[in-house]
C-alpha cells in the first residue's frame, strides 16, 4: 500500500487529466458538427436518393447498386428531378406512388413500421436492464473478500512464479 | 462411377443414423463397447461422401448432361475450372458439399475429444451424427444431386455468371462450412450439459478450440464474401445488408460473444448457464442462415441456391431449439458458477456487458431483416429494410463494442479500482485525443467517423502499451527485445492471439469507417479519347476490345490512369454478358495501396463505341483485405496448444486462494 497522500495526489492529476482531455474531445468534436453542415452539392444529394431507392426488379440492391436497367433508368429520373429542383422528399414520393412502399430503403417511422424502429431500442433498453439485474445477483453471490498475503509470502510467491516464468 | 456414387449415399445416411443411435445408447446406458462402434460408424460416413463427390465431379468433368444435377449447372461452353463452383452452386450439389466436409470436419473433433472428454464425447459424437443424418435425409429424399433425368439433354444450362470469379472457390465452400462447423461446439456444450459435466469446466479447452474454428472459418467466409462483392458486384461497396449477408453475420455475432465468454469460463468458473445460451443461439442462428439461404422468406441477391425446402430447415431449427432448451432446463442445475461476482467494475463484467451488445446487434439484424415479412403479414404491405436502417442503428452499437474491445482486456479480473482504470487508460485516452485532433486537423471533420477512428486509435494503444510493459519486463530479466516479444506472445497465447485479432478487427473497422464516410463516386458517360477527373485522378478511356464466346460476350475497356502528374499505368476494367441468363457480370479494375483505392467499372458500352463508367474512390479498403491474415493468425496462436506448467509449482501458501496477482 502508499501512503494515503500520494494516492490523493495522484488520484487529483489524473482526474485532472482525463477531465483537460474530456473538454478538448468535446469541443473538437463541436468544432467538427460545426464545419459538417455544409451544403450539400448536387451530386452528394444525388448519390444518398440513389442509395435510399430500392430497385424494384432486383430484390435488395438499391438503384445505386444495381447494374439493372430499370435502375439506370430510375438513377437518371433522380438526376432530372434534382436539377429540375425537386426536393429529395417530392422524389421519394414520387418514387412511391408509382412503386409502392417498398421502393423506399428505410422504412417509414410512421404507422406499423414504426415497430421496426421502435425494436432496436427497446431491445437496447431490456438488455442493459438484464445486464444489471444479472451483474446484481451475481455480486450477491460474491464471497467473502479473502486473506490478503503478508508481505513474506507474496514476496515467497512472486519468486516462485519467477523461477517458473523462467523455465 | 456414378452408380458406386448413388448407391454410397443411403449407406451413408444409415452409417450416420446407427452412429447417432448407437452413440446415445451408449452414453445413456453406459456401454463403453457401444460408443466405440457409434464412433467407427461415424469415421466410416466421411469416406463414403467422397466416393459420392467423385462420382458428381467425374459426371461433371465428363459433361454427363444424364444426371439433372449437372445439366442445370453447367455446360459445354464454360470454363472448365469452374466444375469445381458448379459442384456447390446449386441446391442439391451444396447440400452434399455441407454433409461431406461436416462429416471430415466432425470426425476431426470426435477424434480430438473421444480421449479427453471421456462421459462428453458419445453425446456429442451422437449430437453430430444427427446433425449429418439429418442433411443425408434431405439429400437422399429430396435433392439427390446424382439424379438421372429422364432424357439426356445436348447441352446443360450454365452457371449462374455471376459465379464465374476467383472468389467463388474460397468464398460460398467457406462460409458454407462455417455455418455448418458451429454444430461441433454445440454438440460439445450440449455433449457436456447431457452427460452432468456442465459444471466442470473440462470440456471448455476443446469447446472454445472448436469455436476459434469455427469462428475463424465463418469470418474468413464473410470477408471473402465482402471481396468479391467489391471486386465483381460493380457497385463499390462491400456490404450491402442484404438478408443473406445478414443470416451469415447472425451466428458470427452470437459465436464472437461466445469465443470471448467461454473465457470467463476458463479462466473462472463463471458464466456456466451463459455460455450455454450463447452457443444455443449460435447454433440456431447458423441454421437459421442456412434456412434463409435455401427458400428463406426474403428476396436477396444471394439466392443461388434457392429451394422450395425451405420449410425443413426450418423444422429441424424448431427440433434443435427446442430439444436443446428443454435439455438445458433439465440439466441447469449442475450449471452452478463457482464463484460470484466481485466487481461491477472488472474484465467480467466488461465481457459480460461485450456478450449483451453483441446479442442487440444480432437482435437488430434479425429484426430487421426479418420485419419485411411481419409487416407482409400484420397489413399486406411490402416494405424494405435496407442498409440505411443499419448502418443508422447497428454503426454506434458496434462502436459500443469497439470501444470496449479497447477497456475490457485493460480491466483486470475480479475487481479493478477507479485509480488502477484511469492509470491503465491514461495512454489510450491520450491516444485517441491525439488522434481526433491529427485527423481533424487533416479533414476528418465528420463526427461519427472522427469518433469511430479515435476508438480504434484507443484499442490500438491500449495493446500496445500492454505488450511494451510485458516485453519491457521480459528485457529487464535480460532477454533481448525479440525474444522477450516473442515470449510474451507464446506464454499467454489465448491473451495474445485475442489481442492480434483485436488488431485485425481495428484493421477491418479502420477500412469500414474510411469508405463508407470518405468514399467518393461518379458516374462518367466517356467516347474513346476522353479524359475525366475524380479527386487527384485522372483518366483517359482509350477504347473497348470485344470478344465473342459461345455463352458470352467479353468486353475489356483500357484507361491510361494519372495521379497528379503521375503515370499509374493502364487498367482494364472488364464486363462480361451472358445473353441466356440476361446478366452482365463485371469485374472493376481497382488500383489498391493502403491509403485509398481507384476504383474503375464499366456500367454500359453503346454501340457507338462511347461507354458509361462508374469511377470511385475509396479510402482504406486495402486494411479490410489485409485483415484476414492478421486474424487468422491470431486465432491461430489463441488455439495452438502449450505445455502447462505443472500447476503444484504455483500453489499460493495454505491459507489463501489466488489472488488474481
Amino acid at each position: 500500500m502508499q501512503s494515503s497522500g500520494g494516492v490523493g495526489a495522484g488520484r487529483r492529476r489524473s482526474v485532472r487529466v482525463a477531465a483537460a482531455l474530456a473538454a478538448l474531445c468535446l469541443a473538437l468534436f463541436g468544432l467538427a458538427c460545426d464545419s459538417a453542415s455544409e451544403v450539400p452539392t448536387l451530386e452528394q444529394r444525388e448519390q444518398r436518393l440513389n442509395r435510399a431507392i430500392m430497385c424494384p426488379v432486383c430484390p435488395g440492391e438499391s438503384i445505386d447498386q444495381s447494374r439493372n436497367p430499370l435502375s439506370a433508368q430510375m438513377r437518371g429520373v433522380v438526376r432530372d428531378r434534382l436539377e429540375q429542383g425537386w426536393s429529395e422528399e417530392q422524389i421519394t414520393d414520387y418514387f412511391v406512388e408509382s412503386y409502392g412502399p417498398s421502393v423506399v430503403m428505410e422504412p417509414p417511422a410512421s404507422g406499423f413500421s414504426l415497430l421496426a424502429w421502435a425494436g432496436p431500442p427497446v431491445a437496447l433498453a431490456a438488455a442493459v436492464a438484464a445486464l444489471v439485474v444479472a451483474l446484481r445477483a451475481m455480486r450477491r453471490r460474491a464471497p467473502e473478500p479473502e486473506a490478503q498475503l503478508t508481505d513474506e509470502e507474496s514476496e515467497e510467491y512472486f519468486a516462485r512464479v519467477e523461477e517458473a516464468l523462467r523455465r | 462411377m456414378i452408380e458406386a456414387g448413388q448407391i454410397a449415399l443411403p449407406i451413408a445416411l444409415l452409417t450416420a443414423v446407427y452412429a447417432a443411435v448407437a452413440s446415445f445408447a451408449a452414453a445413456w446406458r453406459r456401454i463403453p463397447e457401444l460408443s466405440v462402434s457409434g464412433r467407427y460408424a461415424f469415421y466410416a460416413v466421411p469416406p463414403l461422401l467422397v466416393v459420392s463427390s467423385a462420382a458428381l465431379v467425374y459426371a461433371f468433368v465428363t459433361s454427363d448432361f444424364s444426371i439433372r444435377y449437372v445439366a442445370e449447372n453447367s455446360n459445354l461452353a464454360m470454363p472448365r475450372a469452374y466444375t469445381w463452383v458448379a459442384f456447390y452452386a446449386g441446391n442439391a450439389g451444396s447440400l452434399l458439399f455441407l454433409a461431406g466436409v461436416f462429416a471430415l470436419i466432425a470426425t476431426i473433433a470426435v477424434l480430438s475429444i473421444r480421449r479427453k472428454l471421456p462421459y462428453t464425447a458419445p453425446y456429442a459424437t451422437g449430437i453430430m451424427a444427427l446433425v449429418l443424418a439429418f442433411f443425408l435425409a434431405i439429400i437422399v429424399f429430396f435433392a439427390n444431386p446424382l439424379e438421372r433425368l429422364p432424357i439426356t439433354p445436348p447441352d446443360g444450362q450454365g452457371i449462374n455468371p455471376l459465379l464465374v470469379h476467383f472468389g467463388m472457390f474460397i468464398h460460398p465452400p467457406m462460409q458454407m462450412t462455417g455455418l455448418i462447423v458451429v454444430a461441433i461446439p454445440f454438440s460439445i456444450a450440449m455433449g457436456a450439459l447431457l452427460a452432468r459435466r456442465g459444471g466442470r469446466d473440462e470440456w471448455v479447452d476443446l469447446g472454445r478450440t472448436w469455436a476459434m474454428i469455427s469462428w475463424l472459418i465463418l469470418t474468413c467466409g464473410l470477408l471473402l464474401g465482402s471481396w468479391w462483392a467489391y471486386t465483381i458486384l460493380g457497385w463499390g461497396g462491400y456490404w450491402a445488408w442484404d438478408p443473406v449477408e445478414n443470416s451469415a453475420l447472425l451466428p458470427w455475432l452470437a459465436l464472437t460473444a461466445f469465443v470471448h465468454s467461454i473465457m470467463v469460463q476458463k479462466r473462472r468458473g463463471m458464466f456456466r448457464t451463459w455460455n450455454m445460451v450463447l452457443i444455443i443461439v449460435a447454433f440456431t442462428l447458423a441454421q437459421m442462415g442456412m434456412f434463409i439461404n435455401r427458400g428463406g422468406p426474403v428476396p436477396s441477391v444471394h439466392s443461388f441456391a434457392q429451394s422450395t425446402m425451405g420449410w425443413l430447415f426450418l423444422a429441424f431449427m424448431a427440433g434443435t431449439l427446442i430439444l436443446s432448451l428443454a435439455a438445458f432446463v433439465w440439466r441447469m442445475d449442475s450449471l452452478r458458477s463457482r464463484e460470484g461476482l466481485d466487481s461491477l467494475l472488472s474484465r467480467e463484467s466488461a465481457f459480460l456487458a461485450q456478450n449483451v451488445l453483441f446479442l442487440v446487434v444480432a437482435f437488430v439484424t434479425l429484426w430487421g431483416t426479418i420485419f419485411p415479412v411481419f409487416s407482409e403479414a400484420a397489413q399486406d404491405v411490402t416494405l424494405t429494410v435496407g442498409a440505411p436502417f443499419f448502418n443508422r442503428i447497428n454503426g454506434p452499437l458496434l462502436l459500443a463494442i469497439v470501444f470496449l474491445m479497447g477497456v475490457g482486456p485493460l480491466l483486470p479480473w475480479r475487481r479493478a479500482t477507479p485509480r488502477n482504470l484511469v492509470r491503465t487508460l491514461r495512454y489510450p485516452l491520450i491516444a485517441a485525443a491525439v488522434a481526433s485532433v491529427v485527423l481533424f486537423a487533416v479533414g476528418v471533420r465528420q463526427v461519427p467517423a472522427l469518433v469511430a477512428l479515435a476508438t480504434c486509435a484507443l484499442v490500438v494503444t491500449g495493446i500496445a502499451h500492454e505488450w511494451a510493459r510485458g516485453v519491457r519486463a521480459r528485457h529487464g530479466r535480460g532477454e533481448n527485445y525479440a525474444l522477450a516479444f516473442g515470449r510474451l506472445l507464446s506464454g499467454n497465447r489465448p491473451r495474445y492471439g485475442g489481442y492480434v485479432v483485436h488488431l485485425a478487427i481495428i484493421m477491418l473497422a479502420v477500412g469500414a469507417t474510411a469508405s463508407s464516410f470518405y468514399s467518393a463516386q461518379r458516374d462518367v458517360a466517356m467516347s474513346p479519347g476522353d479524359t475525366a477527373a475524380l479527386g487527384d485522378y485522372s483518366f483517359t478511356y482509350i477504347g473497348v476490345s470485344t470478344v465473342e464466346f459461345p455463352d458470352r460476350t467479353e468486353e475489356t475497356a483500357e484507361f491510361d490512369v494519372y495521379e497528379g502528374d503521375e503515370y499509374l499505368g493502364r487498367m482494364y476494367p472488364f464486363r462480361a454478358v451472358y445473353p441466356e441468363f440476361r446478366i452482365a457480370s463485371t469485374r472493376g479494375a481497382i488500383r489498391s495501396t493502403p491509403v485509398e483505392d481507384f476504383y474503375l467499372v464499366p456500367s454500359e458500352f453503346n454501340d457507338d463505341g462511347s461507354a458509361i463508367f462508374r469511377v470511385l474512390i475509396n479510402p482504406m479498403v486495402w486494411w479490410m483485405w489485409a485483415s484476414g491474415p492478421v486474424l487468422a493468425l491470431g486465432v491461430l496462436l489463441a488455439i495452438s496448444p502449450r505445455r502447462q506448467p505443472s500447476p503444484s509449482t504455483l500453489r499460493l501458501p495454505a491459507n489463501t486462494r489466488a489472488a488474481g496477482a
